[in-house]
This record gives C-alpha cells, sequence and structure tokens, in this order.
C-alpha cells in the first residue's frame, strides 16, 4: 500500500496487537484505508470493518483469530472479494483476515494428479501454471481471472464447465483449516480420499466461512481433453433453445458446456470489450461445447447440431478455430460486467431449478420484470438449470434499488416454487439469507446452525451470514 | 415377548424379537422391526429417543461385518421393504428413491430410459442404495465417474428425535446453506437415518470396451509406470483397476497381476482409446479385449467377489475379512504388492485390487481369525507408511475390538464427536458403529 501522509489516527490496542503478529505495515486501521473493504461485488449491502489484516501464513491465521477471539471481536476471511452474495461484506465492527498473500503453490504432483496451494492463489494462475504439462484445474468461474481458489472453497463456486466436470468440491482433496479457537487441523491428508470420519472436506466446501478458515488446499488437477469443439446456435424464439438444451441431454450427451442469453444479455456483451457480432435481433443464442477422445466428438457435434436444427434454430455454427473459440468464450465470460455497459446498476441472482421447467421460469421471470418495470437480462448455465437473472436498475433513482432487490428475490421464490434452489454458485452470504426460508424450514436451518456451533460456538467468524436473521422476514414457504 | 409399548408405535406385524442369538457378525437388537414408510422411522426413533433406547439399521444386510463394537441395539431398524423409486426425472438426470431399493432394482428400472446410477458397488442384488450411501462404498468405475459424494444431491433424513430433515435439494447444482448431505454420506447411519435420496443419473454409454492386460511374474513394476503413461496421456479411462494374481485367476482364468480397463463413449472413441492402448502396453503383456455384453459380464462378475453379509464360513479356517485401503493414487500397485507378498506369512489367503487413478484398493482375506488379526495390523502398517489408511469394511464381531475397524483416531476427532453430539445427543443411532467408538 502506498503511504501518503495523512491525519495521524492512533491504532488501538487490538491493532497494536494485530500488528505485533503480522507487522505494523499488514495492518490498515485508517478510515479511508477500508472503504473498499466495505463490500464485495454484492454491493447493495455495505459495513465498515474495524481493520484488515494482511496475513502471510497459517501462524499467522492462528494467531490472529485466537487475538480476535480473547478479544470477543468479530471476523472475516476474505480472498479477492469477488464475491456475490456479500460473504465477505463486514456489517460493521469485523476484522478482516485477508488471504491474498498467501498465495503460493506448495507441492506439484501431476503423477497423483494433485496440487497443493495456498488459499489466495488465483483461480485461473493454477490452470496457466500447469498447462505447460497438459493439466488444468476444471472449476472456471468467470471471475476466474481474480478469484482466489480459497474463496472458491468458501463458495463451493461453479462455472461454465461444471456441468461436466462438478463444481468446487468435487475437486477439492484436502484442506488445512484455522478453526474458530486458533486449532490449526489438517482433513483430508495428503489427499487421499475417503478417510475415515464424517466428511468435513464436503461440509466445509460452501460453507462461506463461516466454519473456519481454509489456510491450505490440496485439489486435484486433470489432463486436457484430447478434443473440444464448440458451437453457437441463434435463435428467434427462446423456448426452441430451451426445448433443444432438453433434447441435447436427453441425446445421452453431456456437453462439457451448455450456455444461454437471452436477448438483453446479448445487448449488453455486444456492447461490452469483446463483442462476436451476434445478431441483436435474435431471442437467445446456445453456447455448446463437447470436450473428450476426439474420435468421439465429431458425432456428438452432428447430433447437437440436427437438434439445434430440428427446434427452428435460425443460424448453427461450429467454432472455425481457437482464435474464434476463444471469442465467443471471453463475450460470454464478460456477462455480468457487460451489463454496465447498458445500465447504471445491476443486481445478479443466480437461483437454479429443474432444467425442464426452463420455458415456465422464463415466464415468469418476464412477469417479475413487467410488475417491478425493470428490464430482466438471463444468462443461463442452461445444462445445469442455473439461472443468472440479472436486473438492471439505476441506484440514483429513488426506490429503485429496493424494487431491484424486491425482483431479484421474487425471481429466486420462481425458482424455489418449482423445486429449484435460491442459489447454485453464489452463495446465501447476507444477500439470501432472507429467502433461505423459501427452501428451508426453521428445523432444518437449525440443524445447520447447530452443526455451526461445533466448529464456531461464539459465531465470531463470520456472524450474520448465511442464515435469516430476526427481524428481517420474507414470505415463508414450507414442505 | 414383544413389548406393548413397541405396538403402540407400529402395527404387531411389523414388529417381532428377534430369535437370531449371538449373530456373528454383530450389529442386531432384541426387537426387530420393519419400517414400510418415513412415518414409521420416525414414530421408532421418536419412541427411542424417548425412552432412551437403542437402534441398529439394516436394509440388504450386507455391510453387517462393517463396524460395530455392540453386539446387539435394543431395536434393530429393518429398511430393505421400504423401497421403490419415487420420482424419475428423466429430462433432468435426476431420481429419488427410498433407501431399501437394491442397486439393481434401481439399475433395471433405469435402463428403459437409457439412464443409470454411475455406481459400480459389489453384491447389487443385494446391497441398497441407502446402505451404499451410508457406508460410502464405491467400486473401480469412481476413476470417471466419481463416488455418492459427488452424486447425491439431496436427502430426508429421520433424525434421531424422529424430525424429518431435508438436506440439499432436487436440483444439480446448489449452494444454498450448508452442504448437509456430505455429513451423512459414509456415517455409516450415525446421526440419523437416511429416508430418501436424490441422485444425479449419467446416460448409459453408447459404448463400452474392457482391456486386460497381463504382467508377468516379476514385472508388477511394469504396472506402475504404464498406468503414469496412460494417465499423462488423453485417454480417459473409466477404470485403471490392478488386480492380484488370486483375484485376477477368479475372473479371468490367469494367475497374473493383471490391470483392467474400462473405455465408455461413442464406439469410436472407446475402439481409438483401445488401439492406444494396444500401442503402448509394455512387452511381455498379454492383452485382452471385451466389448458390450461380454464386458458387462465380465463386471458382472466382478461385482461378486468377497464378503457379503451373507456367505460367511462356519468353519474357523475359512473366517473372513474385508479391507479397504485409501493411498496415493500411484502407491496403489506397490501397497498390493506389499500387501500380497505378506499373505503367506501370516497364513492368509488374500484377493484384492485397487484403482491407479483413483487411490482406493478392496482387500478380501480368508483364514483363521487369528492369522487374520496379525494380517490386518500388517497391512495397516504398510498403507500407514504409504500415508494411508486401512478401513477394516467387514469382520466378524468378535475380531472388531482387537483389531480396531477404523484405525487410530483422527487429529480432530473433537469435531467429529461434536457432530455426533449435536445430532444425536442421547447416543442411541448405531452406537459404536464409527470412527473412535462413535
Ligand atoms: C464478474 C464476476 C463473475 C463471477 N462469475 C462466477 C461464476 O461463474 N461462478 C461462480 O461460482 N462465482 C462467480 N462469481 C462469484 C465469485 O467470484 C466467487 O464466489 C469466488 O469464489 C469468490 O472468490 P473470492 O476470492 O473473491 O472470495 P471473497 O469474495 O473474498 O470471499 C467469498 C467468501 O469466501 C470466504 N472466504 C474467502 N477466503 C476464505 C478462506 N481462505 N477461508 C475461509 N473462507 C474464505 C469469505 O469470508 C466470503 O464469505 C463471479 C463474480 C464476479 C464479480
Amino acid at each position: 500500500m502506498a503511504r501518503k501522509k495523512r491525519n495521524k489516527v492512533n491504532p488501538d490496542a487490538v491493532v497494536r496487537q494485530l500488528m505485533n503478529i503480522v507487522g505494523e505495515r499488514e495492518v490498515l486501521y485508517l478510515k479511508e484505508d477500508l472503504i473498499s473493504y466495505e463490500c464485495d461485488g454484492y454491493t447493495m449491502t455495505k459495513g465498515m470493518p474495524k481493520a484488515v489484516v494482511f496475513v502471510k501464513n497459517t501462524e499467522h491465521v492462528s494467531q490472529v483469530v485466537r487475538c480476535l477471539n480473547r478479544e470477543r471481536i468479530p471476523y472475516i476471511a476474505r480472498g479477492a472479494g469477488t464475491g456475490l452474495s456479500g460473504g465477505a461484506t463486514p456489517l460493521g465492527g469485523e476484522v478482516i483476515i485477508s488471504l491474498v498473500r498467501m498465495k503460493r503453490m506448495l507441492h506439484l504432483d501431476l503423477d497423483n494428479r494433485k496440487a497443493v496451494i495456498e488459499p489466495g492463489f488465483v483461480n485461473l494462475k493454477l490452470t496457466q501454471s500447469i498447462s505447460d504439462k497438459g493439466y488444468y484445474y476444471a472449476p472456471d468461474p468467470s471471475s476466474q481471472y481474480a478469484c482466489t481458489i480459497g474463496g472458491n472453497v468458501a463458495e463451493n463456486s461453479g462455472g461454465a464447465h461444471c456441468l461436466k466436470y462438478g463444481v468446487t468440491t468435487n475437486h477439492i482433496l484436502g484442506l488445512e483449516i484455522v478453526l474458530p479457537n486458533g486449532e490449526v487441523v489438517e482433513i483430508g491428508e495428503d489427499g487421499i480420499p475417503d478417510q475415515p470420519g464424517y466428511d468435513l472436506l464436503g461440509l466445509l466446501t460452501g460453507s462461506e466461512g463461516t466454519l473456519g478458515i481454509v489456510t491450505k488446499i490440496t485439489v486435484k488437477v486433470l489432463k486436457n481433453p484430447e478434443g473440444k469443439k464448440t458451437v453457437l446456435a441463434y435463435y428467434d424464439d427462446i423456448n426452441d433453445a430451451s426445448q433443444a438444451v432438453s433434447e441435447i441431454i436427453a441425446a445421452g450427451i453431456i456437453p462439457a458446456a451448455l450456455e444461454m442469453m437471452d436477448s438483453i444479455a446479448i445487448e449488453g456483451v455486444e456492447s461490452a470489450a469483446y463483442p462476436v457480432g451476434h445478431p441483436l435481433d435474435i431471442a437467445a443464442f446456445l453456447l455448446i461445447e463437447v470436450d473428450g477422445i476426439a474420435a468421439g466428438i465429431d458425432d456428438q457435434i452432428d447430433e447437437i447440431l440436427t437438434v439445434c436444427k430440428h427446434n427452428n434454430v435460425r443460424e448453427v455454427k461450429v467454432a472455425k478455430d481457437e482464435a474464434e473459440r476463444g471469442l465467443w468464450w471471453a463475450n460470454r465470460k464478460m456477462g455480468f460486467g457487460a451489463m454496465g455497459a447498458i445500465s447504471p446498476d445491476y443486481l445478479v441472482q443466480d437461483g437454479v431449478i429443474p432444467r425442464t421447467r426452463l420455458p415456465e421460469v422464463l415466464i415468469r421471470i418476464a412477469e417479475i420484470s413487467k410488475k417491478y418495470d425493470l428490464r430482466i437480462a438471463n444468462i443461463f448455465h442452461a445444462g445445469d438449470g442455473n439461472l443468472h437473472p440479472l436486473i438492471l436498475f439505476d441506484a440514483r433513482i429513488p426506490g429503485e434499488s429496493e424494487r431491484a432487490a424486491k425482483a431479484g428475490s421474487e425471481c429466486l421464490k420462481v425458482c424455489a416454487d418449482v423445486g429449484g434452489s435460491i442459489t447454485g454458485e453464489h452463495g446465501v452470504g447476507i444477500e439470501k439469507s432472507a429467502e433461505m426460508r423459501f427452501i428451508f424450514s426453521d428445523e432444518e436451518m437449525a440443524a445447520q446452525t447447530n452443526i455451526r456451533a461445533v466448529f464456531n460456538p461464539d459465531d465470531l467468524l463470520n456472524p450474520g451470514k448465511l442464515f435469516p436473521q430476526p427481524g428481517r422476514c420474507v414470505e415463508v414457504k414450507q414442505g | 415377548m414383544i413389548p406393548s409399548y413397541l405396538e403402540e408405535v407400529l402395527p404387531k406385524e411389523q414388529i417381532r424379537v428377534n430369535d437370531e442369538m449371538g449373530h456373528p457378525l454383530g450389529n442386531g437388537g432384541l426387537q426387530f422391526i420393519e419400517a414400510k414408510s418415513e412415518e414409521d422411522i420416525s414414530k421408532v426413533l421418536a419412541y427411542a429417543y424417548v425412552h432412551d433406547k437403542t437402534v441398529n439399521v439394516v436394509s440388504g444386510g450386507t455391510k453387517r461385518g462393517f463396524g460395530g463394537e455392540i453386539e446387539r441395539a435394543d431395536i434393530l431398524l429393518s429398511l430393505a421393504s421400504y423401497k421403490g423409486i419415487v420420482e424419475h426425472s428423466v429430462g433432468d438426470l435426476t431420481m429419488t428413491v427410498k433407501p431399501g431399493t437394491t442397486l439393481k432394482e434401481i439399475t433395471d428400472q433405469l435402463r428403459n430410459h437409457g439412464q443409470r446410477v454411475a455406481l459400480d458397488t459389489s453384491w447389487p442384488e443385494l446391497a441398497t442404495i441407502g446402505g451404499i450411501v451410508s457406508a460410502n462404498d464405491s467400486g473401480p468405475k469412481r476413476l470417471l465417474y466419481g463416488s455418492a459424494r459427488d452424486l447425491v444431491i439431496g436427502m430426508r433424513i429421520v433424525y434421531p428425535d424422529g424430525s424429518v430433515i431435508r438436506t440439499g435439494g432436487k436440483v444439480v447444482k446448489n449452494v444454498a446453506g450448508y452442504d448437509m448431505n456430505k455429513l451423512f454420506i459414509g456415517s455409516m447411519g450415525t446421526l440419523g437415518i437416511i429416508s430418501e435420496i436424490t441422485i444425479k443419473l449419467r446416460p448409459i454409454p453408447k459404448y463400452e470396451g474392457l482391456s486386460l492386460l497381463q504382467f508377468h511374474d516379476g514385472k508388477e513394476q511394469d504396472i506402475r509406470k504404464f498406468a503414469i503413461q496412460l494417465l499423462d496421456s488423453k485417454m480417459e479411462p473409466v477404470s485403471l483397476e490392478v488386480l492380484t494374481p488370486t483375484i485376477a485367476e477368479k475372473v479371468t482364468g490367469k494367475k497374473n497381476y493383471t490391470l483392467a480397463i474400462a473405455f465408455e463413449d461413442r464406439k469410436n472413441a472407446v475402439l481409438d482409446q483401445e488401439k492406444w492402448v494396444k500401442d503402448h502396453f509394455p512387452n511381455g503383456v498379454v492383452h485382452s479385449i471385451k466389448h458390450e455384453e461380454e464386458a458387462k459380464k465380465w463386471w458382472e462378475g466382478f461385482r461378486h467377489l468377497g464378503p457379503n453379509g451373507y456367505n460367511d464360513s462356519k468353519h474357523d479356517a475359512d473366517t473372513q475379512a474385508a479391507l479397504k485401503i485409501g493411498s496415493n493414487n500411484l502407491d496403489v500397485p506397490i501397497i498390493l504388492g506389499a500387501i500380497d507378498k505378506v499373505a503367506e506369512v501370516h497364513h492368509v489367503g488374500v484377493e484384492a485390487h485397487g484403482g491407479v487413478g483413483h487411490g482406493i484398493s478392496k482387500v478380501y482375506v480368508k483364514g483363521f481369525p487369528e492369522d487374520i488379526v496379525s494380517y490386518i495390523r500388517a497391512v495397516r502398517a504398510m498403507a500407514e507408511e504409504k500415508g494411508g489408511y486401512a478401513v477394516c469394511t467387514h469382520l466378524p464381531f468378535a475380531l472388531r475390538e482387537p483389531v480396531g475397524v477404523w484405525g487410530e483416531k483422527p487429529g480432530y476427532f473433537a469435531l467429529l464427536e461434536g457432530i455426533k453430539q449435536t445430532n444425536d445427543p442421547k447416543n442411541i443411532m448405531n452406537r459404536k458403529r464409527f470412527v473412535g467408538g462413535i
């Protein structure tokens, strides 16, 4: 950090203790330094932390945690801060433990197909550092150039290629954790599968930083597929596109990715950094990728083309080379950010539905858009029914932020009502904690908070997240 | 006599006094109760909870020899008649099923729709999905398809106090709340009873092939070398299973170290990969290929090896045990070689196989009880020396304490205890069936 001359405010006793652990320059405590830690990628709720501590190793984390425990001060682990549900956002007064300086690869064992990294390691960097040997790390959130694998573990992040290869939890072999009492434990030691005991690896992955702080991660790495082909299909009717999705799956094909964007989303990505030249008058496109053994791919592509045509596709094409494929993907992965080009503000939602219910859900989302008089763009991981309605609004107009939040919540209600979930990959955080009631009963949430109490009995680690807070209520659905 | 209070819980026909005295595998119960619905399960547990009765759970009974250090609980609750597919959403590739359904029943029903549950566990006509998930059993093909933790997306659990809690959901991608499913997979019924499972399905592959590579005596090191080469290629084997000579003899007729490599894909892709194998295997290997029905039949035979809860012998000399070893993937051939070598020293017969791509090995042992005990100790020491572990998935009741089914407690045992205490504060469910006496 650049340190300008400024008003001298003396650090308080707690901050001084933290400085003693990690070094004076590794603690931020002045208001002007803390402002960028008021929220993560979800900007509708903000809170001022007490301080930000940059740790360099597990011992630091453990000592900082012990100190904060002694002082009864709540704390939050933070990676890159790209989270979209407020997971790393303070409610006010927490100490943020930033893991971005813990970013080394500790061990690479390609024979056994695993890598050991620190939590601040950036997702894309992992693939980049093993690609020369023909390997990659499969979970690929669109934020992969920035987000940390520690954050991915906390959120159980997904990505476009999770349809075939699974989400983060399917790729985690081992974790080192600092528990909220400061104790360091190693789970899934050496990355050896099925170790005796309850599956704590599975429980911790996706626990949104409320059960422990991850300080070391053993991940599975995969060999690059031999062949890969990518199809782009333009549709005049979004129902035809939905039907094509179902038929591709019904044909027994498991594409590596099966993405959909509607017309508003297309308008966005075409105005952003990587325009492809998609026609602006189509209702939706599908981006379909098949990978695997080269000799088996052409068959599958032929079948996909047949399905697309059979479902009234306007135009369908196969990427002619890696450059074209790369551009299609860059365009798609810009999806969220691109909304900035067509709207002052946007809210990303993250519902999941049974894939077969897509057409009716789209109709209901369109109704919500009309009801709240807000445009809603749709970007989906269509293959696994994970929808990202993007609610476009202008925070400067009084009342519009609140309307956007309500519209978002209603979209999630629709997903819950058709037997789906309120979040497929972005997590509950602060944003969707009230909506947990759409899918879980009080008893079911108590079963979860009771488990939290085993790890985090005083609720000092990332308090106020994931579960509804008393006082905030939404329409309740049970059963 | 059936205590009259139990009759208030469930109809008489579903309850009987358990007359089997001292089942050699333990894990019994004084009263045998058959659950026919989730409500039955809930009633029995609520009753047991209030009256401090211990409950053991059984379905197919194939894992009755897996863990358990008390011979009999107050109640033995059977889920074997609580079966059937509740919902199969063909277009979503998901299915919801009751726990007492056998894997074979599931497979038979899904086949009509060109789908399947991608679990290739043993004794599919006996083992139920509830038992497979609770014991976290898996087969050689987990290499490509994963294991229960990768497939189960939602459950209904009857907690020890009788309340019903849903975990996960019915959609394939879901991060709402903690991933509570994971707690119950492999927990041996110690945290609650799974009353419904929603599971991801896969399309049945268009074509399948099996390449069998027999390595001559003294050429075992070649297996590891070849496996590294194959894993570093772009081939996508579904299994890469090493068979020790004794087990290979049973399923191939040849007493050699054998590598069973399965490919499942489009026909062209399968043939192409088989060609890669043919072009790359080392000198001196005897190679054969099976396709489609022939390959399926081979795997069917493979899935009928080892103890199944019903095939134990009355003769001391033929006492059976089974082990699951976890290790680094590429330590599998080394560990299998080592444990095969010492079998003779301990006077036991051993058949074993393990996946070089996934690190899980299965060992079936036969011999006198005292020899089995000393052999298992030796095997465990070898696995641990390589950073792995050995768990006894089948042992007569009398041997469990001397051997220690699960090995040493992990360093974070307090967390496991805390979880058990949270879900089952009265410790009534499958008491002492799990790690560290949980
Ligand atoms: C443009 C954009 C696109 C995105 N696309 C996707 C996508 O395709 N798929 C997807 O799943 N997500 C996506 N996200 C969301 C986000 O990138 C992921 O949730 C990511 O995993 C967060 O990582 P992070 O390092 O930024 O974590 P942060 O935001 O810093 O933290 C997220 C949560 O993890 C906790 N945490 C962080 N590090 C640790 C640790 N070491 N130990 C314990 N807890 C920790 C925090 O307390 C917080 O609760 C996107 C976000 C943006 C902005």
